[in-house]
């Protein structure tokens, strides 16, 4: 398959000239769609034929796998030159029609004004053939991008894009002056309708391209160092055999005879062995883990160009994704226990792009994989204009909240004790009473974890935003607009109504897990509760 | 609290069972029908039946060494209790208020949690009902909005009439406002 066109297209206009105004004409995707199409049914082929090949004991496997490869290719080609004949999409004034399928043919239109975000995203593949796959997302709740467009010319898809992103504005704005603030809701705020009518409705033709993050080589590699445990297991690992190798084999081994040296000497060889090939598989993990990071985020760029969000990276691939600020259904800083000595933080942005039904894909997007706690404020101010994170104050949850996690942790290692002794006395192991000692220590370890929990546990509420905090391993700091919140729920299990207390969820059109804060008092949930759905009433940012 | 729904002398048990202080003051909530606390104790009955049946079925075809008649004895006797004590406190425990700018719903006996949906992120609304629920003149209002944890709330239990009406009011109320 070469680059040329397969054949002359005469209902499709040339690369880059997308009609700026009225009906577009329907256009076919890019001709290397056929190549693209064909090398994931070679993928999907692979595996059937080599089961064919291997699961008869007589003849050629080769020649098995050549006849099975041919048998399902041949007709599987043909589908999918059918398919990308009877592909057709359309960008009109204020929909994306797209029409699909063979036998049975898909018309599907999507309405510009519900669009979530666009990516772009192309191969190392893809790139070099100079095309790219384009998906755009609605809130809706089908499998996957809404709208799939794979293979578009590259050119052709940047100015898709920005006819799309530009058509899209028109009819937002249109439908507010046909709307006005005021007429439609009567428990509308002025003053707060403005506020977000001023965040979303930008002239882009003259914004400036705002830069909200670069990020370089050296960043990607911490990003990639601290993405997970492995580093953290195996440096800990080496230190503790570095100490067993010094400080037991020196103290112990001249005291042994030699018979009990030798044997000693191999079972400590033999650990040694398994502990650096454990250490040695973390390592490589790492550095793997800070390639990728570095490789994949290549170049990463975060702009913010008017009223959208653009975020490119990549070195062999790459990936360029728009997200309208209006979507935003809110921001997470998440601050990993490995991170957070480091002051270093990751923000999420989360959309109604991903599906409830799915867990896989939630809506949130790695906005920026790494950023330094001190930047998370402006960060967050590229995106929420009005917010000033600095000056939040986290409140603490009710400290009732320590005593009952207290009383958790404390009652299971109790049972876990008591369990131990039981088992041991059956089996007439007898302890000693010095084990009673570990009361009190398992005691006391229950004591810190939940003081621990109830640290990391908080919340604010800012004018037009809360948020929620919450987690010990990964503390999550959730920021949900006051226009975004849909319901507001507040529970109370038969453990936290006996102390008083109660969970309060902020509920959002986003994809992932809700922000919420457990163990409010009752004198602050209350109010609370009254507070936040004012706030989702007063406020129609839609989702 | 009704008395037709409560056996008198369990009515202070269930009335302890839940003075957990309701969680905020508002008045004008309205309870469920009734008569889907009959439906409750006959779905909880049919259950206890179902799985007493499963289980004495399974020691006896086995021949676990097990008490079958003490254990069956037993699941009918959580059965009975549940049905005597449950579901009435579960039928307290449930309300429901529509106010001029939300709706709020209450429920769980144990795991108490209260809802607030605000008028303007109501999505539609639909009433439902299943052959049972439809026998006896029941339906459910399940209201949708564009939230994950709450995106379709049910408010089981209402009369047929009542739950067309309640539908009715809610996407009026709801179709005041676009939220796209």
């Amino acid at each position: 398959m070469t680059q040329s066109d397969v054949e002359p297209r005469k209902d499709a206009a040339p690369g880059s000239d997308i009609s700026p105004d009225g009906d577009g004409a329907p256009r076919r995707l890019h001709p290397l769609t056929l190549l693209f199409a064909s090398l994931r049914l070679a993928r999907q082929l692979i595996l059937p034929a080599v089961i064919a090949a291997f699961s008869r004991a007589e003849g050629d496997p080769a020649r098995i796998a050549t006849w099975v490869i041919g048998v399902l290719a041949v007709p599987a080609l043909v589908i999918s030159t059918l398919r990308y004949m009877a592909f057709r999409y359309r960008l009109g004034s204020d929909e994306l029609v797209i029409d699909s399928g063979v036998l049975r043919r898909q018309h599907r239109v999507i309405p510009l004004s519900r669009v979530q975000n666009i990516d772009l995203r192309e191969s190392a593949l893809q790139r070099v053939l100079g095309v790219v796959e384009m998906h755009v997302e609605t809130a809706g709740t089908g499998r996957g991008a809404e709208g799939s467009l794979e293979v578009l010319g590259r050119d052709e898809a940047a100015a898709l894009r920005t006819e799309l992103l530009a058509r899209r504005r028109a009819v937002r704005e249109a439908a507010r002056e046909l709307a006005p603030a005021g007429e439609i809701g009567g428990a509308r705020e002025g003053a707060e309708e403005n506020a977000i009518r001023a965040r979303t409705v930008d002239d882009q033709a003259a914004a400036p391209v705002q830069v909200l993050a670069l990020l370089g080589t050296g960043r990607l590699a911490v990003a990639g160092a601290t993405a997970n445990e492995a580093g953290l297991i195996a440096a800990a690992l080496a230190a503790l055999f570095q100490f067993v190798d010094e400080a037991v084999i020196a103290r112990y081994l001249p005291i042994l005879t030699l018979a009990e040296r030798i044997r000693e000497a191999t079972l400590f060889g033999t650990i040694w062995l398994i502990a650096v090939a454990l250490a040695s598989l973390l390592i490589i993990g790492w550095v793997l883990s800070i390639a990728g990071s570095v490789i994949g985020y290549h170049g990463f760029t975060l702009e913010r160009v008017g009223g959208e969000l653009r975020k490119r990276y990549g070195l062999f691939g790459r990936r360029h994704t728009t997200v309208p600020i209006e979507r935003v259904q809110g921001i997470r800083v998440e601050e990993s226990l490995l991170r957070r000595p480091f002051g270093l933080a990751t923000i999420k942005i989360e959309t109604a792009g991903g599906s409830p039904g799915e867990r896989r894909r939630s809506g949130a997007e790695a906005f920026v994989p790494i950023v330094s706690v001190a930047e998370v404020a402006g960060l967050v101010r590229g995106v929420f204009g009005d917010l000033d994170l600095g000056a939040a104050r986290i409140q603490r949850v009710h400290p009732r909240s320590r005593r009952r996690a207290f009383l958790r942790y404390g009652v299971l290692s109790v049972i876990l004790f008591v369990l131990v002794i039981a088992v041991s006395v059956l089996r007439d192991l007898d302890p000693t009473p010095a084990v009673l000692w570990w009361i009190p220590v398992l005691l006391g370890a229950a004591w810190l974890l939940a003081a621990w929990q109830y640290r990391h546990r908080g919340y604010a509420l800012l004018p037009g935003y809360a948020l929620a905090r919450s987690g010990v391993l990964n503390r999550i700091t959730w920021i949900v607009p006051n226009w975004k919140i849909q319901t507001v729920h507040r529970t109370a299990t038969p453990f936290q109504r006996r102390h008083g207390l109660s969970t309060l969820l902020i509920d959002t059109a986003s994809g992932g897990r809700q922000g919420r804060v457990t163990d409010l008092g009752a004198d602050v949930a209350e109010p609370m509760v009254e507070e936040l759905a004012l706030r989702a009433r007063r406020t129609t940012g839609g989702w | 609290m009704d008395a037709s729904i409560v056996p008198a002398a369990f009515a202070r048990i269930i009335r302890d069972m839940t003075t957990a202080p309701p969680l905020v003051d508002v008045p004008a909530f309205q309870r469920l029908d009734p008569r889907i606390a009959t439906l409750w104790r006959v779905s909880t009955a049919l259950n206890t039946l179902f799985w007493a049946a499963v289980v004495f079925g399974v020691i006896r075809f086995l021949s676990l060494p097990l008490p079958a008649w003490g254990i069956v004895g037993s699941l009918l006797a959580a059965g009975a209790a549940a049905i005597l004590f449950y579901v009435p406190a579960k039928w307290c425990a449930w309300e429901f208020q529509v106010g001029d700018a939300d709706v709020r719903l209450r429920h769980g006996v144990f795991w108490r949690t209260e809802s607030v949906v605000p008028h303007v992120r109501i999505q539609h609304v639909d009433t439902a009902h299943g052959p049972v629920e439809r026998g006896l003149g029941l339906a459910s209002v399940i209201i949708y909005t564009a939230g994950t944890v709450g995106g379709a709330l049910t408010i089981p239990g209402l009369a047929l009439a009542e739950a067309e009406v309640l539908r009715d009011r809610l996407a009026a109320l709801s179709g005041r406002d676009d939220a796209v």
